[in-house]
């Protein structure tokens, strides 16, 4: 009797200090194992119950369970230890840098145009490419520009040796558009052009615009006004309001200049806007009928509108950017602002 | 184009504020740049009654009043004769500024002779609105207390406008005016222009040489004419424009270029020789001295307006200094004439000159105008500086430019402007620009246009004209119908932008570069010889002369510029465009890209990790995986070792062949490119044909199925002369041709002191073995692995550890 009964006392110590000294979950898991196990050491004992005598059966079961109760609760004390003296022992210090994954950044010009081709995408227009070294022809000529127009000037714009120009808008990848395909049209045209500035705030040699065109039969200007609205607000938010102002450019007729309700102080006056409540964003206006005749379109069957954007401006809008030179030195520091 | 409120308010009546005028005109096409108020008196000036006069106690000439400002009474101190009691008058309370010649003066609290004061009365003079300075300017007795006194003397608003090129009418008052009255739809009022009549001949007065040139001259003659200053009315007229008074002869010309738009010049009679001009091409090495001094040689495509021996004028852009008025002219001729506008804008360009005149001949006048302002001209300088009409007006004129007729149907223009104006709206529209119309039927009209509005000549104009005056803000906002008429295969930008994602994907910061370089800047890639730039005929300067013909050249400008400013962990790419101009070498303009990494790869990371720098192998991946996004597997691509590329270490380089055509090159920097860097980390730049990524970069992605049965690997370790390449090994392995074998892969490479000296190094492949119907046994591998050791020692000369 006294047998059984030791044997139950000595594997619950033994149990109980392995639980004790054991550092880990794994460690505990054998000890549980090794007692509790299904081939451990208590399982056994149960099986030797058979050969205690019955008299004394009562209290070897009594302590057998009392025994593996005991077992259970160090094994639990030491799995909250284990578990407590983990988070002690490998504590985490939440302030230091963290292992990055690497994340490039898009620069604010590339992040406007997307942008704005994304918008104009979702209104049905697919965005075409044009060469950046330009003939007269499509720059200026079938752009309806009278031939002594100041723009032609080689004060204002590139010239090259063999006559040709570094183009000095996006407009003539609408000429190009028009001559190779029948309308309806429906396009937008980013890109770079180049005009003879000296490079200061507001001035580079090249910076970038997105043209949009649209031919159809019965196109207004109501359908330009929409679009514009439409653009000004994905692109600034839902207050943006648009505001169209008669002007005059070559190519369009009527002509437009819009603007925008400002941006900054939404149209109460600020800074930003001269106090005017509306910021100047860039032309427009319903092609000009000298231009679909150039371009083998019936004036009389086809209109349509055309418009102009500054990427740099946008982004200097959008962003705050002070100073245009910012966007071109590559700065890494203000690159990765973006 | 400066307009003056006041002057503006001669011809047209306006009973709006200065911001309802400035809305109004920038919302027709007529955009105010800026706006200021101008008063001679500053506005704190209020008026004030006078309620006691009192003798100072301490000076005769001085009084002390007790003043009534209208929010309080005030003992001020004055000196003027006529303070009495009762009178109101202007009153300058404490904290006034005055602006004089001398500067500013603050009224202050003062005492005089011991009595205090709180603010000065004004005279006439003091306030700017006169010259008596005897007294205080007395107001009417029932002048309201305490309003400003610019609520009486409203002094002017001088409107600064841009006026767009196609409008050269609005360079004038009345032509500002036109548009104002149809805008506030009240009827202008041009002043009457009498001219006495006077039938003198005056025959070989005007000579035109040059009929296409100067299409119309009218000469006029005014005699004994006395110079001096102008009265106040012109001068002030002349000043609320911002011009600068002179004599009342040039006054005039230039108040008639400012009010009709039309630009005069007066000739003194008597330095003519002949007494008579020519209008003609200038003589080839012909000289003048224009009224600004300078002497220009003119050639036979300048125009000038010569007497009988020399050029007096370049015509319609500056008068000659022989010919001038002077205090001492007594007899004029008045030239009022039309130039060819191109000519005059050449000229001007040419030559650097222009004047008020030339800016308005190179936008075109009016041939009417040419009689109206020389008239107008005549009257003017009878009433201010007399003499006498001395001559009939000579006009030497070719054909009058005809009037455009324009027919329009009125659903044409609705349609177009997108807004219901009804026939009857667009007629009225086109009466008050004062445009005839005619024809009109129930369909449409026809316009036509003065001469006034060149600019005017189609349908699409008219439209513009009803859009213009109804109101841009009547256009409704519609639905959008955002149909597409291109397919997306004819979209452009998608690819560019994909490709540029996946490079900001992998960690890169983009740069945008200037397209134009320096010779220097655009040869430090060596692969191109200067034949090779295509280069600008009219830089700005010399660093900024040719295209870049690859972006190496602007990559390096990014590392010196970041490394000058103490950025030396620099991981940067840039897609854009670069041209050649040698077709057998590159196409005229591509897009190429450029991947550059130099120092830390983490400099975020602490430890060991932090200060690792990158190596070739980092640029490398780089590339792989930027073709491996593209959808390009390494069968399709391969690197070469490339030497002697001045741009790379030698040794440290590789090109690019991707189906067999050369698409690029990678490799570290160049000592003699990156010597001047403040850098001690190597600088690793690739670049990249964009066009060989574009085209693979669609649907290459496919399925194929997944593995049932697991894989067996096995290690196997040698030690191997340092100079044997992995792609040796590799290439050697598979030629074993291994049953089952998966995949071989390089997990160490090492070399220690001893191994260095010896000239080897050890390297330890992982091999993956895979069958793909069953379980491979381990006997299976294991004999595999035993065939490969003894081939490896016999075939590759190393030995297996």
């Amino acid at each position: 009797m006294n047998d059984i009964i030791e044997r139950i006392d000595a594997a619950v110590a033994d149990a109980v200090r392995q639980a004790a000294a054991a550092t880990s979950s794994a460690d505990l898991e054998a000890v549980r194992v090794a007692y509790l196990g299904r081939n451990g050491l208590f399982p056994a004992l149960s099986r030797g119950m058979g050969e205690v005598p019955p008299e004394q059966r009562r209290t070897a079961g009594q302590r057998f369970n009392t025994g593996r109760a005991e077992i259970q609760e160090a094994l639990d004390a030491a799995g909250r230890r284990i578990a407590a003296g983990a988070d002690a022992a490998g504590a985490i210090d939440l302030t230091l840098p963290g292992r990055r994954l690497p994340a490039g950044h898009k620069h604010p010009i590339s992040r406007v145009a997307d942008e704005c081709v994304a918008i104009f995408g979702r209104m049905g227009f697919v965005a075409v490419e044009g060469p950046e070294i330009e003939d007269i022809y499509h720059n200026f000529d079938a752009l309806n520009t009278p031939a002594d127009h100041p723009s032609r000037d080689p004060q204002d714009t590139f010239y090259f040796p063999d006559g040709r120009i570094l183009r000095s808008q996006t407009s003539p990848v609408q000429i190009r558009v028009m001559e190779s395909h029948e309308p309806p049209i429906r396009i937008v045209a980013p890109g770079r052009v180049f005009r003879r500035d000296t490079p200061d705030a507001t001035h580079g040699m090249n910076f970038h615009q997105i043209e949009g065109l649209s031919i159809d039969r019965g196109v207004s200007m109501a359908d330009l006004k929409s679009v514009l609205q439409t653009f000004a607000r994905e692109m600034f938010g839902e207050k943006v309001r648009i505001r169209l102002r008669p002007h005059f450019f070559p190519f369009t007729e009527p002509s437009v200049e819009y603007d925008f309700s400002c941006v900054v102080c939404g149209g109460k006056g600020c800074g930003v806007c001269k106090h005017s409540g509306y910021i100047e964003i860039a032309g427009a206006g319903m092609v000009d009928p000298a231009v679909l005749a150039n371009v083998g379109y019936d004036p009389r069957v086809w209109s349509g509108y055309a418009f102009g954007l500054g990427i740099e401006r946008l982004a200097m809008l959008r962003y705050r950017i002070p100073d245009l030179r910012l966007l071109y030195e590559n700065d890494v520091r203000f690159l990765e602002q973006f | 184009m400066n307009i003056s409120r006041k002057w503006l308010s001669d011809y047209v009546a306006l009973d709006c504020d200065d911001q309802t005028l400035c809305d109004k005109l920038t919302m027709a096409g007529i955009e105010v740049e800026k706006v200021d108020r101008i008063s001679t008196f500053p506005e704190e000036i209020v008026t004030a009654r006078i309620l006691e006069r009192r003798p100072h106690p301490d000076s005769d000439h001085l009084s002390v009043c007790r003043v009534d400002s209208g929010s309080g009474e005030l003992q001020i101190v004055c000196g003027a004769p006529n303070c009495d009691a009762g009178r109101v008058v202007p009153l300058a309370p404490i904290g006034t500024v005055f602006t004089t010649a001398e500067g500013e003066f603050k009224i202050k609290k003062s005492k005089l002779r011991g009595v205090e004061s709180f603010g000065m009365m004004c005279s006439q003079k003091e306030l700017g609105l006169g010259p008596d300075n005897s007294g205080l300017l007395i107001l009417p007795d029932d002048t309201p207390v305490g309003v400003p006194l610019a609520r009486l003397y409203p002094g002017d608003t001088q409107i600064e406008v841009e006026v767009t090129p196609n409008r050269p009418d609005w360079l004038s008052m009345w032509g500002i005016a036109r548009d104002v009255s149809c805008l506030f739809d009240v009827e202008p009022k041009f002043p009457e222009i009498e001219v006495p009549e006077c039938a003198v001949p005056a025959p070989g007065l005007v000579t035109v040489e040059d009929s296409e040139l100067c299409p119309r001259y009218i000469g006029r003659i005014v005699r004994n004419v006395k110079i001096g200053p102008s009265p106040r009315w012109l001068a002030e007229r002349l000043e609320s424009v911002g011009l600068r008074p002179i004599n009342n002869v040039v006054d005039v010309t230039n108040f008639v270029l400012m009010e009709v738009g039309q630009p005069l010049h007066d000739f003194d009679l008597d330095k003519l020789a002949g007494r008579r001009v020519v209008a003609r091409r200038a003589h080839p090495g012909e000289k003048i001295v224009t009224l600004d001094g300078s002497e220009l040689e003119l050639a036979e495509r300048h125009l000038v307006i010569a007497d009988a021996e020399k050029p007096m004028a370049l015509a319609g852009i500056m008068g000659g200094e022989y010919s001038g008025i002077t205090d001492n002219t007594v007899n004029l001729l008045i030239e009022s004439a039309v130039f060819k506008p191109a000519n005059i804008r050449a000229t001007s360009r040419e030559l650097g000159i222009s004047s008020d005149s030339s800016y308005r001949f190179e936008r075109g006048v009016d041939f009417d105008m040419a009689e109206t302002a020389s008239r107008r001209a005549v009257q003017l300088i009878l009433a201010t500086a007399g003499g006498e009409l001395g001559s009939e007006a000579v006009d030497v004129r070719g054909e009058r430019p005809a009037d455009a007729v324009i027919p329009c149907e009125f659903d044409r223009i609705r349609a177009l402007i997108g807004v219901e104006v009804s026939n009857e709206r667009m007629i009225e529209i086109f009466r008050k620009l004062h445009l005839g119309v005619s024809d009109i039927t129930a369909a449409g009209c026809v316009v036509t246009a003065p001469g006034f509005r060149r600019d005017l000549s189609r349908e699409a104009d008219l439209a513009e004209e009803v859009a213009r005056i109804h109101g841009l803000d009547q256009i409704p906002e519609i639905p959008v119908t955002g149909k597409r008429c291109h397919p997306a295969s004819e979209d452009a930008c998608a690819p560019l932008i994909a490709l540029r994602d996946r490079v900001i994907g992998l960690g890169f910061d983009e740069c945008v570069h200037y397209s134009i370089v320096s010779d220097s800047q655009a040869l430090s890639d060596g692969r191109f010889e200067r034949g090779d730039l295509i280069t600008l005929s009219n830089p700005i300067n010399s660093d900024a002369a040719a295209m870049r013909p690859s972006l190496f050249c602007v990559m390096t400008g990014a590392v010196e510029r970041n490394v000058s400013r103490g950025n030396r962990d620099l991981t940067l790419f840039e897609l854009g465009k670069v041209f050649c101009a040698n077709p057998e070498k590159f196409p005229e303009e591509r897009y190429e890209l450029a991947l550059l990494l130099t120092g830390r790869r983490h400099p975020e990371e602490f430890g060991a990790e932090g200060r690792a720098e990158y190596d070739f192998y980092d640029l490398k991946g780089a590339v792989e995986t930027l073709l491996e996004l593209c959808g390009l597997t390494d069968r399709r691509y391969r690197f070469e070792s490339l030497e002697s590329d001045r741009r790379f270490r030698p040794g440290r380089a590789a090109r690019l062949v991707i189906d067999g055509r050369e698409a690029g090159a990678f490799g570290e920097v160049a000592e003699p490119v990156a010597r001047h860097w403040r850098t001690t980390a190597a600088v690793f730049i690739a670049q990249i044909d964009a066009a060989a990524l574009l085209e693979t970069g669609r649907g290459r992605a496919g399925y194929r199925p997944l593995a049932l049965y697991p894989a067996v690997s096995r290690d196997v370790a040698f030690v191997a002369a340092a100079e044997l390449e992995h792609g040796k090994v590799v290439e050697f392995i598979r030629s074993c041709r291994l049953p089952f074998l998966e995949s071989v892969r390089l997990f160490d490479i090492f070399t220690d002191d001893r191994l260095a000296a010896e000239g080897r190094k050890s390297m330890a492949y992982s091999l993956t073995f895979r069958h793909p119907e069953r379980t491979l046994t381990d006997v299976e591998v294991n004999v595999a692995m035993e065939k490969l050791r003894s081939k490896l020692a016999a075939g590759l000369k190393v030995e297996l550890r």
